[in-house]
């Protein structure tokens, strides 16, 4: 099923690193990268992506206020918000849910879960997975 | 010849887009990637790279110490350090550990393969936003590079860096001594040293000081602010 991403981080190099997990998979493509949350609720509106992966901490407007408005602004476009963030805790995870993303990954442990997390937003399934613990889908 | 780099992140996504770019480059080449401090000295003695380019907030060995021992098994270690921040105290450590290169992950992209190239050229490289810090600093402290123990560090030894850090990232003194290969009546006694010449009186102690000096790092959450919708233009 074709998935069409956008990626939202405030470091480049891990822009990158997210685009050549990403791009491995046959049918999704990264339609466009934001730097803070400010260009991306810019390029939500102009690239229409499926799914914004998107980080926490990033300068000017953090990941959490990008997905509130996101969501707020997005209704009933079916888009989904995956956070991909350092902060491994459960307190942030709940917040990020509650802001409305669909999932929730650490970066220590992108690499094994970033396909399957996408894939499940994509589907609009939740997703969670902090690095101690197994995932959770549904 | 190619150019052989050695990566150490903890974080795989890291080590994926620094091989991405770095790969671009002909003529260079990742010979390995170590996802802490320890296996990069392990690595690096093996695969003797050109280049080391070692994140400074690793676990278990962070990026200065991992630098020192380097250099220690091997002066000849060309190292760059990779790092979030960019404040007086680290770009000081990290000079001071020996490192001949800063780069901060926020400008990776556009810096890390000027860093590389410098290396090669026996140049050292600072991202340009630390540039003025560095030459500031040296003119008017007249800073020496040490290659020994760090200036803020003058009573602990290297290992009792290592077993600082490993406490202070939560392990239990039976933990460390597997992670070390020592007994644990070692690392007891390498804690109590520890406590003694910094005259703390708990892990709590242990982590702020560990915190305070760039032996572990650690990242702070965003403030959340619940706004009414803000206005883009």
């Amino acid at each position: 099923m074709p998935v069409r991403i956008l990626l939202v981080d405030d470091h480049p190099i891990v822009r990158q690193g997210l685009r050549t997990l990403l791009e491995g998979r046959s049918g999704w493509e990264v339609v466009g990268e934001a730097s803070d949350g400010i260009e991306a609720l810019d390029k939500v509106q102009t690239l229409q992506p499926d799914v914004v992966v998107l980080d926490v901490t990033m300068p000017g407007m953090n990941g959490l206020e990008a997905c509130r408005l996101i969501q707020r602004r997005q209704k009933t476009s079916g888009l989904e918000v995956l956070f991909v963030t350092q902060h491994d805790s459960p307190q942030m995870m709940r917040e990020a849910l509650d802001a409305g993303a669909r999932g929730y990954v650490v970066k220590s442990n992108a690499a094994r879960d970033l396909l399957e997390a996408v894939e499940a937003v994509s589907q609009h399934r939740v997703f969670t997975a902090l690095a101690r613990s197994p995932h959770a889908s549904c | 010849m190619k150019v052989r780099i050695l990566l150490a992140d903890d974080h795989e996504i890291v080590r994926r887009g620094l091989c991405s770019l770095l790969q671009k480059h002909e003529g260079w080449e990742v010979c390995g990637e170590a996802s802490d401090g320890r296996e990069a000295v392990e690595m690096a003695k093996h695969l003797k790279p050109d280049v080391v380019i070692v994140d400074i907030g690793m676990p278990h060995l962070n990026g200065l110490d991992t630098t020192r021992q380097l250099l220690q098994h091997d002066p000849q270690f060309k190292v760059i350090v990779l790092t979030i921040t960019d404040s007086d105290q680290v770009i000081r450590e990290a000079l001071d550990a020996g490192a001949r290169g800063f780069v901060l992950k926020s400008d990776a992209a556009r810096d890390l393969v000027s860093a590389v190239e410098a290396l090669q050229s026996k140049r050292m490289f600072f991202t340009p936003r630390v540039n003025d810090l560095v030459l500031a600093g040296f003119l008017e402290k007249g800073h020496a590079i040490s290659r020994n123990e760090p200036p803020n560090l003058p009573t602990l030894t290297a290992r009792e860096r290592e077993v600082t850090q490993l406490l202070a990232e939560g392990k239990s003194s039976k933990e460390v001594a597997t992670v070390l290969n020592l007994s644990t009546k070692t690392v007891e006694t390498h804690r109590s040293n520890i406590m003694r010449k910094l005259s703390l009186h708990s892990i709590r102690d242990l982590v702020v000081y560990a915190i305070k000096n760039n032996i572990i790092q650690i990242q702070m959450p965003p403030r959340i602010h619940r706004t009414e919708e803000t206005t883009v233009a």
